[in-house]
């Protein structure tokens, strides 16, 4: 096969993969949801409702489609796959396995492993939420104008804490290549922890996790939809697959923070203290590190469930005073700190 | 030629014109937006990703944004520019700064009969850890005098936003 063959089949590979999480997600979320609250949650369609998520996109697809009289048109189609797309395209850079060796090739399991890694996922999220400000602002509705307001406000105040985080990652790593990252994390720390990022950086994890949190707008930072408040945001004056864009795009959103939070902070697709590529052959090592990376994941993923349905919602302001009176601070201590240790040690 | 250099020439160059003749705010935004784009891809075509990243994390992500929260806040989109387009004082800045940028350009391009196209890259171009390298080595001092710059407007802020409370 020649090389560009390799990168079309990981690139499908990977597209359809991400959206299959994705899909089943959103069915994750109304089970674990209704699980919390004592309820049954959807469970018709299929054996334990796993069809509710094709129930539900053919509902969308099928829904009228209503544009707003006072609507700016051209602006209002082009919010949600202006959203999407780069949402969709965040994952090129993750590794989401070492590396699988077919017909004597060595595939390195991640489409593009460049140099720029995890600067790229930063532009490419910062570049989305103009899909949210536009289809907030097109919409010519003060709901959704509040909430388009307060996704730009709420973005530029945590990409900082994020963006600190991540310094004091590369200062460790001295590198951006998320594949590079991960392969520095194999092995132990101080002779008995795994050599995870979170065990060098555990309140870096901690502002990462909670900036994720407040990129991928979801509880209890989910200000720019805020039912109570906006109806539901940005995106209340959409219906049908338009909307259905939006909702799953954050989805795919929560797929690639997952997997880029294991990359950075639990070592990828290493296990800890055992080196899987001593004991199996190459193809099943290529497999195993795939699998042991979505299982992290899966972790990641379930747990954006389930701190949405146990944390309420945060005031305004209060959004506004973490980020910046304690996020901010917190993310420039954990700085200084990491670059004399760095310095101390080299 | 060079078509991936010319389709996003094409490609900033016509969003440019439709940033400063649309009527409306967010429209006007969204050009520049695309302006960015293009010239993000521009640089990765010239071996400069992280350049390219740059360009659109820091412009379209947190410069751009700003100003779209600025239009968001003020402008509704019942409301066109018109009036400030027609505003006297912004056409003559406008046409000041326009000067001063072709003069830039101009001499800029004296020296272009003097270029020699190079056939293979030095090892390592582009690379972050090239253009950290040249930062703290060959250009310390511009570094140095920009952060002291952002120290300034760093104080000038938090003077003015105490004087408000």
């Amino acid at each position: 096969m020649a090389d560009w063959q390799i990168d079309l089949i990981k690139v499908v590979f990977i597209w359809v993969w991400v959206l299959l999480i994705a899909v089943i997600m959103t069915w994750v979320e109304r089970r674990a949801s209704a699980m919390m609250q004592d309820r049954l949650g959807p469970n018709r369609a299929g054996p334990f409702g796993l069809l509710q998520p094709l129930a539900d996109g053919i509902k969308l697809f099928t829904k009228e489609d209503i544009i707003p009289e006072r609507a700016r048109k051209i602006l209002f189609i082009l919010g949600p796959p202006l959203f999407a797309f780069p949402v969709f395209s965040a994952f090129a850079v993750v590794p989401f396995g070492d590396k699988i060796v077919i017909g004597g090739k060595e595939i390195i399991l991640q489409v593009s492993d460049v140099s720029i890694g995890f600067l790229y996922v930063l532009a490419l999220s910062a570049i989305a939420v103009f899909g949210m400000v536009i289809g907030g602002w097109a919409s010519n509705s003060k709901y959704s104008i509040l909430g388009g307001l307060r996704a730009t406000a709420q973005l530029i105040s945590y990409e900082v804490p994020m963006g600190l985080a991540l310094l004091t990652i590369v200062l460790l790593y001295g590198t951006f290549s998320l594949r590079e990252i991960v392969l520095q994390q194999q092995g132990t720390f101080l002779g008995f922890l795994p050599n995870w990022g979170f065990f060098k950086q555990p309140l870096g994890f901690l502002i990462f996790l909670v900036a994720a949190y407040a990129e991928a707008n979801r509880v209890p930072f989910d200000l720019p939809e805020c039912e109570s408040e906006l109806v539901t945001g940005y995106h209340t004056e959409y219906g049908s697959m338009r909307l259905g864009l939006y909702l799953f795009g954050e989805y795919v959103n929560l797929v690639t923070l997952a997997a880029i939070t294991v990359s950075l902070y639990f070592g990828g697709w290493g296990l800890p203290y055992v080196d899987m590529s001593k004991y199996l052959g190459p193809v099943a090592y290529g497999i195993a590190s795939f699998l042991v990376f979505t299982l992290k994941q899966a972790f990641f993923l379930f747990l954006f469930v389930w701190v949405r349905w146990t944390v309420p919602r945060f005031r305004y302001d209060q959004l506004m005073g973490l980020g910046w009176k304690a996020l901010i601070p917190l993310g420039l201590i954990n700085l200084f700190v990491t670059a004399l240790l760095v310095q101390l040690t080299i | 030629m060079d078509y991936y250099f010319l389709l996003f020439a094409i490609m900033a160059v016509g969003a440019g014109i439709f940033t400063i003749t649309v009527k409306d705010a967010l429209p006007s935004a969204l050009g520049l937006l695309t302006v960015f784009i293009a010239l993000a891809a521009l640089y990765l075509h010239l071996h400069a990703p992280l350049i390219a990243i740059f360009q659109v994390s820091i412009y379209a992500g947190a410069i751009l944004v700003l100003v779209v929260f600025v239009i968001m806040l003020l402008i509704t989109p019942d409301e066109a520019l018109e009036t400030a387009q027609k505003n006297i004082s912004y056409r003559a800045m406008g046409a000041i700064l326009g000067v001063y940028l072709i003069a830039l350009l101009i001499i800029g391009l004296k020296g272009i009969n003097q270029l020699v196209a190079q056939k293979s890259l030095p090892e390592g171009f582009g690379k972050p850890s090239q253009i950290g390298d040249l930062f703290f080595r060959k250009y310390i001092l511009h570094f140095e005098i920009s952060s002291v710059l952002l120290l300034v407007a760093l104080v000038a802020a938090i003077y003015l936003a105490k004087k408000r409370a």
